[in-house]
């Protein structure tokens, strides 16, 4: 009897989705997707129809110039280039010291939650306050513009999110098997490289994907710490700051080319996105 | 055998062994200390360098470094462009944050129940999330460029006249437009979280509530909001920490402009600083601000320790 009330009651939630919840939800799908179809439409569209009025919603000629001016004549290649190198380096650095020290949070409790606070804090830090040392300090050892001094700043700038999401994963990890590799005969080390790493792989994986991504889409420190040699792709858009209508195709063709790895990497790691955002606060 | 390994000490199960405790004490500093330098070499040291540039000449503009006492924080003090970009930070990141909260409250609310095509919509809404905040800035100037742009023309069609706002140069337009791109980009964020909070929600609860007839402001009200307090305040407080540095929309939307009336502070140290190379200038406004945000962290971080711990 009472539970068909509460069937009853579960089948009406399920069934009943008002109209304006409906009108709702598809505002909010479009005004996510129009921004983005604009881009990828003007980024295939001939110069010619840049200025037609209507705007034209999807070209007759589709065109692939744009790409073509952005990667060579903006040098949008080498800024894909210097970007790749630069955030996969800064990533395996950022989850390798992450994790370690994520371990040593986690099991040892180290540093009490002092330790644990201050590199927190290191996330909240306003950028420009960071930076300005930074850029003095790289000045007077030659690390301004190199790949080498990017990927350092990266992989700090990026700590906190590493250490915290493994430090929230380690301490939901069982120790029991751990333990058990102690008793076995098995050093700190062993018990940690051998049975704890290959456990959290996952959540490795998840680390290195936000971690990959703030790097790709990082642009305050790339503008102030690099210029000609080690300038990454997200800078190059300085180009298109003097605003002229033949500047659109490559300006929005450059942008398709940044966006598309950082959506796909983003949506592949949609499972663990709540962890990621709120640095492992909230499981999700 | 097991008593044998544990014999030579480095070996034993968890800590029993004194020698054991000093090895897993080594142990878990080693593991530490990576991370922990290079956070001091990259981030610590050169902030307590920067103490010495605040009272010496650091510009390059003027050379050598001769001590100026109080001077680089008075120069910011007394700009009327700085204290206008910080009332600029305070205020887009207010609204930003207040505006992102709701609506991103009310998707949340929208599709806390399982229906058809939820997954993939989800999917699709976070999609802003992952894309460069100077690329947001790029899309946005696209699709608000006037008189070219879609925006100004849908208008058009839907006010039954020709639209021509100048959303990038005139205000109040260029601040509706900052806080657009700001919207698109972040409500996402304010969204999965809150609606990872609302489906966290046991649905006993509600199924309750509906049993005893409790109207659906009310369950709102004393139900939903409760519940998730801790994930809306940890949400607030994430975004809010990130709203307050307001850089790359602004460096590609509008420049700081008209004028400077669209400096936020960010963008105002950075034109001090590498614009203009008054570095030492520069450094000392970075600090102020930096104060200012350290105060919001203490109190907003450790209130949000604390509802944690609880």
């Amino acid at each position: 009897m009472a539970t068909t009330v509460v069937n009853r009651v579960r089948r009406s939630r399920l069934r009943r989705i008002p109209i304006f919840r409906i009108l709702f939800l598809a505002l909010c799908f479009l005004f996510v997707l129009a921004p983005l179809y604009w881009t990828f439409v003007t980024s295939i569209k001939p110069s010619d129809d840049f200025l037609a009025s209507p705007p034209v919603w999807f070209p007759d000629n589709p065109t692939l110039v744009h790409y073509n001016a952005a990667l060579f004549a903006y040098r949008g290649l080498n800024g894909l280039i210097n970007s790749l190198i630069v955030s996969i380096s800064a990533t395996v650095l950022s989850c390798l010291f992450g994790t370690l020290m994520a371990y040593s949070l986690a099991r040892f409790n180290t540093g009490g939650q002092h330790l644990s606070f201050w590199v927190l804090s290191q996330r909240f830090l306003p950028p420009v306050a960071i930076v300005l040392p930074i850029f003095l300090n790289y000045r007077a050892l030659g690390l301004n513009d190199t790949h080498v001094g990017l990927i350092l700043a990266y992989t700090v700038f990026t700590l906190p999110v590493s250490v915290w999401m493994m430090f929230a994963y380690f301490r939901q990890m069982p120790r029991s098997l751990e333990e058990a590799a102690l008793v076995d005969g098995c050093t700190r080390w062993t018990s940690f490289w051998r049975v704890a790493v290959p456990l959290a792989v996952p959540g490795i994986v998840a680390a290195a994907i936000f971690t990959f991504i703030a790097c790709w889409t990082e642009f305050f420190f790339a503008l102030v710490l690099t210029s000609r040699n080690a300038y990454t792709l997200p800078t190059v858009f300085r180009a298109f700051l003097s605003f002229q209508g033949a500047q659109y195709g490559a300006a929005s063709a450059l942008s398709i080319v940044s966006l598309v790895p950082s959506i796909v990497l983003g949506v592949l790691v949609q499972k663990h996105l709540v962890r990621g955002l709120t640095l492992g606060a909230i499981r999700g | 055998m097991a008593n044998g390994i544990a014999a030579d000490g480095r070996t034993s199960g968890p800590g029993r062994h004194p020698s054991a405790r000093k090895s897993d004490n080594w142990f878990k500093w080693l593991l530490v200390a990576p991370a922990a330098v290079l956070i001091l070499a990259i981030s610590i040291y050169p902030l307590l360098f920067s103490v010495w540039v605040l009272f010496v000449n650091y510009d390059f503009q003027i050379p050598g470094h001769a001590y100026v006492g109080l001077k680089n924080f008075t120069q910011v003090i007394t700009d009327p462009v700085a204290r206008y970009s910080l009332w600029v930070t305070v205020v887009l990141s207010t609204i930003n944050v207040v505006l992102e909260f709701l609506l991103g409250l009310a998707m949340a609310m929208a599709m806390a129940n399982t229906f058809r095509g939820r997954g993939v919509l989800i999917s699709i809404l976070i999609v802003p999330l992952f894309i460069s905040p100077i690329i947001v800035g790029q899309v946005w100037v696209l699709m608000l460029h006037s008189p070219f742009g879609p925006t100004n023309y849908l208008l058009g069609l839907l006010l039954g006249q020709e639209v021509n706002i100048r959303w990038l140069t005139a205000f109040p337009w260029n601040f509706v437009a900052l806080v657009l791109a700001d919207m698109w980009q972040w409500t996402p964020f304010m969204f999965v979280i809150l609606l990872a909070g609302l489906t966290s929600i046991p649905p006993h609860v509600y199924e309750a509530a509906e049993l005893d007839g409790v109207g659906r402001w009310q369950t709102f009200w004393y139900i939903t909001v409760p519940y998730i307090a801790p994930m809306m305040l940890l949400a607030v407080t994430f975004r809010l920490l990130d709203a307050i540095r307001l850089f790359d929309t602004i460096f590609i939307m509008t420049g700081g402009g008209p004028g400077t009336s669209t400096y936020s502070a960010s963008y105002y140290l950075y034109t001090i600083g590498f614009t203009q190379f008054h570095l030492s200038r520069a450094t000392a406004g970075a600090w102020i601000f930096m104060i200012l945000t350290l105060l919001v962290v203490f109190f907003l971080v450790r209130r949000l320790l604390r509802a944690e711990v609880r």
